[in-house]
């Protein structure tokens, strides 16, 4: 590949994926936020959030055998472990073994 | 905040980005594009399914103009995340844009569930964007010079990030006011995993939950 196609890509590439993180800031940059803004601040966070641990898992194959189950389990450890011990990095780092263990050794 | 907790703070996503960092890279040097070439999009475009998707493009020798089109329709869910950050970098300095650059799935995640004293906040939130892209770059670097030999059964290491995300939804949906538009959140987003096709999933699951909530924001406030 020629390197004028590669850094001429990287670098649309890189102010376009800029422009989409800055479109926000520069549409309210001036005005005071409005009481919607402020309401989809407060609430899109924990919507976003939610919406990412399904984007995490859109890829697996719900219908073949082993049927998501590792994805199933890694996830309640997660849940359990962190509505009991409240201890972030002890959840992530448990729930990511187990789940590394399963879909290495187990399924 | 002191460097070690912003440090401990971003383990998960070091978890997470390391490994997916190399995994971009032997993808990368597959294509027999130099190891710098790794570097440079990590450091300048920094977004990892964009970064895929400029490779996969890359493979089929899409024109630059499509590559530009692709790259900004699928991080257009990125608009949702500044739209959140609004008020927050309101008083940074100039810096706020290295913020802003910064700004994926996962350092979002972490500015919004970090608790920093106001004064403080500023270069925290800095650092962890910065160590989460050192993540990155070190990642992508090292699988595109390692190529193939891989020392350790990394296999499934990328799941710290869905448990990231598991744990920062409990602690939002905590400190959240509002707990319906969690459950919306689930319910879009479990039907959206069903139903849109993979690469459209999360902006069109954005946009339905963005959708909702603005339409019904009379019934979201009711209640609790």
């Amino acid at each position: 590949m020629e390197s004028s196609y590669l850094i001429g890509s990287i670098a649309v590439a890189a102010v376009l994926t800029y422009v989409t993180r800055i479109i926000p800031f520069l549409l309210f940059r001036t005005r005071e936020p409005s009481p919607l803004i402020k309401y989809i601040e407060l609430n899109m966070p924990l919507m976003i959030m939610v919406i990412l641990v399904f984007y995490a898992l859109k890829d697996v194959k719900w219908e073949s055998y082993p049927y998501g189950l590792a994805e199933i389990i890694g996830v309640s450890v997660a849940i359990a472990l962190h509505v009991k011990f409240k201890n972030a990095l002890l959840s992530i780092f448990v729930a990511t073994l187990t789940y590394m263990i399963l879909i290495q050794k187990v399924l | 905040m002191n460097f070690l907790a912003i440090l401990k703070l971003t383990i998960p996503v070091m978890m997470g980005y390391i490994p997916l960092g190399m995994a971009f890279g032997l993808l990368l040097s597959k294509l027999l594009i130099p190891w710098y070439y790794a570097f440079f999009m990590s450091a300048f475009i920094f977004a990892g399914s964009g970064q895929f998707l400029v490779l996969t493009l890359f493979a089929s020798q899409a024109t630059i103009l499509e590559i530009g089109i692709a790259t900004f329709l699928l991080n257009l869910r990125h608009t949702f995340y500044g739209l959140s950050m609004i008020s927050t970098f309101k008083h940074f300095s100039w810096k706020k844009h290295y913020l802003i650059f910064g700004l994926t799935d996962e350092t979002f995640a972490l500015l919004k569930t970090t608790e920093v004293p106001e004064g403080n906040r500023e270069r925290a939130y800095l650092l962890i964007t910065f160590l989460n892209q050192c993540y990155w770059i070190v990642g992508s670097v090292m699988g595109a010079m390692l190529g193939n030999i891989l020392p350790f059964n990394y296999e499934g290491i990328e799941f710290s990030l869905t448990a990231l995300f598991v744990v920062l939804s409990i602690e939002l949906y905590k400190k959240n006011r509002l707990h319906k538009p969690f459950f919306v959140a689930l319910i879009i987003g479990l039907f959206g995993m069903v139903l849109f096709p993979p690469q459209k999933m999360l902006i069109l699951s954005l946009c339905a939950a963005a959708f909702v909530l603005i339409v019904f924001k009379r019934s979201m406030e009711n209640g609790k």
